[in-house]
């Protein structure tokens, strides 16, 4: 496979992925502002769970919600915008039409001609919309689970899926940590049990939780359970058990612990599988997270430096 | 739907007269009216948007990634050619692809027909498809001209034509491919009671001409080359990748190492066998052609000669389709073959000839004058429809290089009711058959036809204004009569 092939599956899922986890975003801090006496706003955290911040600032003048909003579905300015995303893994998919199943492409290409033909909006999206834009991208997933082969461009798809995943699970726990429990030593006070459900129904797992748990919400319970469940496939550890089985399929020495690849990728997963969430709590959750990025970010660099920019090191 | 259709000037290929369908259209044309122009227009949309999304679409240079990207504008009513009219077009291309490929393998040979003087050795040799580079080279079967994409036209009483030979890099075959799937899926009750030629396995004979140019092993590596995600035909380079299952690569993805040219892939780099190249002659190799092509493959040229990688087409095919050397084609397959000519050309003169070009500097404004190496509706006048200033300042561009020029008279090519402004209209028309040559010739059956969208316009290249039809070769379509 060429090294920009494997590059390019690997950004159309990240993509996708994206667009998936910031829809179902929006849905949540959608359906909790139709409801009255929650002390918190949504819609803020989520500029920062996207660790847009500084750029929103940039091209923003207010932090309304209309603005907010705006910014996090159709705004160009914004690479991670909803519009921008789906316009990359789009043009990711066109330039490799030639892998990928022609069931996959049409459905990816439909969704970004439904798009264009809209045009933008003003205020906020409907739920429906956003309803839709996510199961969209579920459709996509489910189409390749049906029609793509299991051969080396599907463990290119999964890192670029399984990275972005594990990222943005851990940054909503960690925004959302922040803001209810702004002082560590409040941890197990006073619950805000919406508050949690949400933080819950945003990483998609509220009834995964209620089911494997069957206990009452408490914020280091969450926290466990989106970082270290073993079974959750949107928590932190089965993203990077995911990670690192991709890796041993695309290449067992790449994966082993010879490598620098393998070296870092088994030591972040042992970081995140041998440990419980007090330990992790008592060293900072922030902090905990905060590695935990830095760690996917240079994995993301050693897999473009391996396999994706491939072809600059073939030389006579 | 058809009561207000009037054909006029020209072969109309649905009515003799108004009112008057030709008796092998008749079922077709009663299933269209059954139908209705209500529904044929709705469904028409559905499968321009249908189109939009399966991806065939070609982008603007220029343009950013959500820029301008358009379809090839689709009309719905199909153009019938019957199975029998069919083979003898077959055979006429057949013959005419030969003798292209005996002939490519002469000029680049021992040059028989010009030693005979059939064709002045200067018009070969100041041909802008001319490579000197190919003199003496074998290519694997000595095939040439491995894919072909003949334009066809009908005349005015209704006689199939060569207009250009389209020997280099011809488009426009997934838009054939497609349409046909949009066809199916928009307006399946047309394609009940009748048998209408399937024409899904084009990808798999493409992938068995290109496999037969390697003949040196049992599982050739064939790639699609293309100049990039950027150019405007890069829709169908990849969909034809991925229709063969093969690889689609740039020049970067490429090198030459040690004898054999090599694909850079993720674990570790695989030889390549057969190179299907989307780009033209003087980017393929910077060593060889263009030195300034970052498209090609430094080196390429060498181990193309030396026998190690097959290119389709080869290099220098472009000499056989120059405006000029397609006047002599009917010389050329009775120098080869012995044989009449099975399809004709179209009625050419020659500028560097002195006669003709008296005439045709004294009919300027009745002829179309084209420059010999251009394709594509580019560096053309026609005559009818210039200026005055335009008639001068052509008149003088062909006495400086009188080489450059040939002229047709004005032709009123055939018409196909099609869909414009909301009414049925005769919109002129051609056609576009996809040739292989492997190891044995392969004709696509139809074509794409390119339709004049534009209302008397008689231009149908995509550029002004141009769509396209789907193409069906039918058994002959009037019910048997019980006897």
């Amino acid at each position: 496979m060429l090294g920009r092939v494997a590059e390019s599956l690997y950004w159309m899922f990240r993509n996708i992925e994206r667009i998936e986890n910031l829809s179902r975003f929006l849905e949540v801090s959608s359906a909790m502002d139709l409801d009255s006496g929650i002390a918190i706003e949504p819609w803020m955290p989520l500029i920062d769970a996207c660790g847009d911040r500084e750029l929103f600032q940039e091209v923003k003048s207010s932090f309304s919600s209309e603005e907010i909003v705006d910014f996090l579905v159709q705004s160009k300015n914004n690479p991670s915008s909803i519009r921008s995303c789906l316009l990359l893994a789009r043009e990711n998919a066109r330039q490799i039409r030639e892998v990928l199943s022609t069931e996959m492409w049409e459905h990816l290409n439909a969704m970004y001609w439904r798009l264009k033909h809209e045009g933008s909006f003003a205020g906020l999206p409907s739920l429906e919309w956003l309803v839709r834009i996510r199961q969209d991208c579920q459709l996509f997933y489910g189409i390749a689970d049906v029609c793509f082969s299991r051969s080396l461009g599907w463990q290119f798809c999964q890192l670029g899926r399984l990275v972005e995943r594990a990222d943005k699970t851990a940054r909503i726990l960690d925004v959302k940590y922040f803001l209810l429990l702004p002082h560590g030593e409040n941890v197990g006070g006073v619950v805000d049990q919406l508050q949690w459900i949400a933080v819950l129904k945003t990483a998609g797992g509220y009834q995964m939780f209620r089911q494997s748990r069957q206990l009452s919400i408490t914020p280091k319970g969450v926290a466990q359970f989106l970082l270290l469940d073993r079974h959750f496939p949107r928590s932190v550890r089965f993203c990077l058990d995911g990670i690192h089985q991709a890796l041993e399929n695309i290449d067992p020495q790449q994966a082993s612990s010879e490598r620098t690849l393998g070296r870092h990728v088994g030591m972040m997963r042992a970081r995140w599988t041998y440990t419980d969430i007090v330990e992790i709590i008592q060293y900072g959750l922030h902090e905990s997270i905060d590695r935990l990025q830095q760690d996917l970010n240079k994995t993301h660099n050693q897999l473009e430096e391996i396999y994706f920019h491939v072809s600059q090191s073939f030389s006579l | 739907m058809f009561s207000d259709y009037k054909p006029r000037g020209g072969f109309d290929e649905y009515f003799v007269a108004a009112n008057r369908p030709r008796s092998c259209l008749e079922p077709l044309i009663s299933s269209l009216g059954n139908l209705g122009l209500e529904e044929i227009s709705r469904s028409h949309s559905a499968a321009e948007r249908l189109l939009q999304q399966v991806g065939a679409t070609f982008r603007l240079y220029d343009s950013d990634i959500d820029g301008g990207e358009r379809i090839l504008p689709f009309d719905p009513l199909p153009r019938l050619i019957t199975a029998g009219e069919w083979a003898s077009l077959e055979a006429g291309l057949i013959q005419r692809l030969q003798a292209i490929d005996l002939f490519l393998g002469d000029v680049y040979g021992d040059q028989h027909i010009l030693n005979d003087g059939v064709i002045p050795r200067e018009y070969i040799e100041t041909s802008q498809g001319w490579r000197s580079a190919m003199v003496g080279v074998v290519p694997p079967l000595q095939r040439w001209c491995h894919v072909a994409g003949l334009d066809l036209i009908r005349d005015e009483e209704g006689t199939w034509r060569v207009l250009e030979d389209n020997l280099r890099c011809p488009s426009g075959v997934a838009y054939y491919l497609e349409n046909r799937r949009v066809m199916k899926r928009m307006f399946p009750s047309l394609f009940h009671s009748r048998t209408v030629q399937a024409i899904d396995d084009y990808p798999s004979h493409l992938l068995q001409t290109l496999q037969d140019l390697a003949p040196w092993t049992e599982t050739p590596k064939v790639v699609v080359l293309t100049p990039g995600s950027f150019n405007s035909a890069y829709f169908e380079h990849s969909y034809l990748a991925q229709q063969m299952g093969i690889e689609l690569v740039e020049g970067r993805d490429l090198f030459c190492h040690n004898g054999r040219v090599w694909l850079k892939s993720t674990n570790g780099s695989q030889a390549v066998d057969v190179i299907y190249r989307r780009i033209d002659d003087d980017f393929l190799d910077p060593n060889c052609f263009r030195s300034d092509s970052l498209l090609g493959v430094r080196g390429l040229m060498e181990l193309y000669r030396q026998g190690t990688v097959a290119i389709a087409n080869a290099p220098g095919t472009g000499v056989a389709d120059d405006k000029l050397v397609y006047t002599y084609i009917p010389e050329i397959i009775d120098y080869y073959l012995k044989e009449e000519p099975k399809l004709q050309n179209v009625t050419t003169y020659r500028c560097s000839c002195a006669q003709d070009l008296d005439y045709v500097l004294a009919n300027l404004d009745k002829l179309v004058v084209k420059s010999v190496s251009e394709a594509g509706g580019y560096g053309m006048l026609i005559g009818p429809h210039a200026t005055t200033d335009e008639l001068v300042e052509f008149s003088n561009r062909i006495q400086a290089s009188p080489r450059n020029f040939i002229a047709q008279p004005t032709l009123y090519l055939s018409t196909v009711p099609s869909i414009s402004h909301g009414e049925v209209y005769p919109c002129h028309v051609d056609l576009r058959p996809y040739c292989l040559r492997g190891h044995e010739p392969w004709i696509s059956p139809g074509g794409l036809t390119r339709v004049a969208l534009r209302r008397n316009s008689l231009v149908v290249n995509s550029s002004q204004g141009g769509g396209c039809k789907d193409t069906w070769v039918v058994q002959d379509d009037r019910p048997s009569v019980n006897v």
